[in-house]
């Protein structure tokens, strides 16, 4: 049953807060989504324009992951958004050319109507105004690039000089294999800005969807005021198929869960997607 | 075999040549009055990474290495040079107390990446690493890093956000292993000479690709053959980095270390595209 917190009562230790704002779950109504025919989580048939009301919520609970824009029209007050660089185009620095080009597959993107891996832009969130990025999965896995570290940073240090609140979701696999080190350096670049947010006393809350994982999880995905994990979202640093192969464990189940990061310290809170928005609207009053 | 014509798979085997000098081995020949410095001060230490000061070039100097163990048991005790979230811990600890003693800092990298094992992922490795990186940006005081063997994925990076960061020669430095990235982009790890080609990830490129500031050269047939010749070497060049970084660099230094990484990639010129003007 989407709404409430995901887990029960062991979840929400700590006294549930009264007062915060009623703010409806999503800003605006929701793009399309790739859907399965038939829900992982129970294995009804899906109803795309009901799913599509509740936030690609299942009845029984299963979230369907979102791409960029519908996380936009999920936590933009309607109208709000304001993207920015989004003439910032990818380079095949390196000339990857096998098994296929890089140049094919950003070309390939770009027929999709794809533009890179994080978009960003300004919004407004239940009236507060953000500065907002939002990873999209769809693009390479959602990797970090060049020109996703690059639009990171500048919503950073827009988010800085004007002393309004950072607000990031991810959806990432890690960094772009694509584009080598330089994608690594990435890593190291937005960390920068983090550090400069921080010490101008900025507000920074993260979204972690799923998958969130890699370079990404382990850059500026965790290093925000508030953590926030929707729930069923897988996170970690390295995924359970290369540790299988690595150290021959067996993965218990629920590793790199949303509420196994909660468990081990990683997360401040772990949320069904319909309550995502009111929460992060009640943060947004408490740190400004 | 003269090193311009060897292929990337080649620099790979000799940057993880069993016989390879290792950090340890480079930091006692700088230092040989090296004391190590142990623990996290939370919940352990880890033993991919060998810390400590010593004394190098008549003052004290704070050292890091990623270690990988060249006896069999020594290598399973310190994970193969991957490191755990305590191993991040660890640094962030001691490199604030080198800021606070104003210790210069000298990182060595040889590592295939963070450990990853589901003991690491328990105790929060990625956050450990994205903290390590951002410490990095708030210490004061010089610090070089050096890639001795292979510098592998984030894990490496964590040790090496520094003021200049060097290369030896037959060292590699890579978003991930070719191995990792034969398994992501082909779906089969046999492309990993392929991988390795693609990459970019010898001393050379990166020296082109203006990720790093200088390649160590060895001696030919890699730095096993002279140890001796190969320590020289690396000492010579981060002598004159560090140097020139507590010379010209000591007031700015964290402005300019901020900007060396900021300016990743050729899209850091804001002028050179619109400025989006504020909403509001």
């Amino acid at each position: 049953m989407p709404g409430g917190e995901a887990g029960g009562p062991a979840v929400g230790i700590g006294a549930p807060a009264a007062g915060r704002p009623s703010v409806a779950p999503a800003g605006s109504p929701l793009p399309p989504i790739e859907l399965p025919t038939n829900c992982a989580g129970c294995g009804i048939d899906l109803d795309p324009d009901a799913l599509r009301l509740q936030t690609y919520v299942c009845e029984c609970g299963h979230h369907f992951p979102l791409h960029g824009e519908a996380w936009i029209a999920l936590l933009a007050d309607q109208g709000s958004w304001r993207e920015y660089w989004a003439d910032l185009r990818p380079v095949d620095f390196l000339h990857w050319n096998v098994p296929k080009s890089y140049s094919a597959t950003l070309a390939e993107a770009a027929q999709e109507g794809l533009n890179e891996a994080v978009r960003t832009g300004t919004c407004e969130i239940a009236g507060h105004p953000v500065w907002l990025a939002a990873f999209d999965f769809r693009f390479v896995g959602g990797t970090l690039s060049v020109v996703a570290g690059e639009r990171l940073v500048r919503a950073m240090e827009r988010a800085r000089h004007e002393r309004i609140p950072f607000v990031l979701v991810t959806a990432s696999g890690g960094a772009r294999m694509q584009e080598g080190v330089l994608a690594l350096m990435q890593m190291a670049k937005v960390n920068v800005a983090v550090a400069e947010l921080d010490e101008a006393g900025v507000p920074y809350f993260s979204i972690l969807s799923h998958p969130t994982y890699g370079g990404t999880a382990a850059s500026l995905a965790l290093l925000a005021d508030i953590n926030i994990a929707e729930h069923e979202a897988a996170i970690g640093f390295t995924g359970p198929r290369v540790i299988k192969q690595a150290t021959y464990a067996e993965i218990p189940a629920g590793f790199q869960s949303a509420e196994f990061q909660l468990a081990h310290g990683q997360v401040d809170v772990v949320l069904q997607r319909p309550d995502l928005r009111a929460r992060l609207a009640h943060y947004l009053e408490l740190y400004t | 075999m003269p090193a311009g014509r060897m292929t990337a798979w080649e620099r790979v085997q000799l940057a993880r040549h069993p016989a390879r000098p290792y950090s340890l081995d480079y930091i006692l020949h700088l230092a040989p009055d090296f004391e190590e410095l142990r623990g996290d001060r939370m919940t352990g230490d880890d033993p991919a990474l060998v810390a400590g000061v010593g004394t190098w070039r008549g003052r004290t100097t704070m050292f890091f290495g990623q270690q990988k163990g060249r006896a069999l048991a020594d290598r399973v005790a310190r994970s193969f040079g991957m490191m755990h979230p305590q191993g991040y811990r660890k640094a962030v600890r001691l490199a604030h107390q080198a800021a606070k003693f104003k210790f210069p800092i000298v990182s060595l990298i040889d590592t295939p990446g963070a450990y990853p094992g589901t003991t690491a992922e328990e105790d929060g490795i990625a956050s450990a690493i994205g903290i390590a990186i951002r410490e990095w940006f708030h210490i004061r005081v010089p610090v070089i890093a050096a890639i001795v063997g292979e510098g592998g994925s984030g894990g490496a990076l964590g040790m090496a956000v520094a003021d200049r960061v060097l290369m030896m020669e037959n060292s590699i430095y890579s978003v991930a292993a070719p191995e990792a990235a034969a398994a992501i982009v082909w779906r089969d790890q046999a492309h990993k000479a392929e991988a390795a080609e693609q990459l970019h990830l010898t001393a050379p490129d990166l020296e082109e690709l203006e990720i790093i500031d200088e390649v160590i050269e060895e001696p030919p047939g890699g730095a096993h053959t002279d140890f001796q010749a190969s320590a020289r070497r690396l000492d010579d060049a981060i002598h004159r980095h560090l140097q020139a970084v507590a010379d010209h660099d000591r007031p700015r230094i964290l402005e300019n270390r901020r900007r060396r990484f900021l300016h990743v990639g050729h899209l850091h010129d804001h002028r050179a595209l619109p400025r989006a003007v504020p909403s509001r």
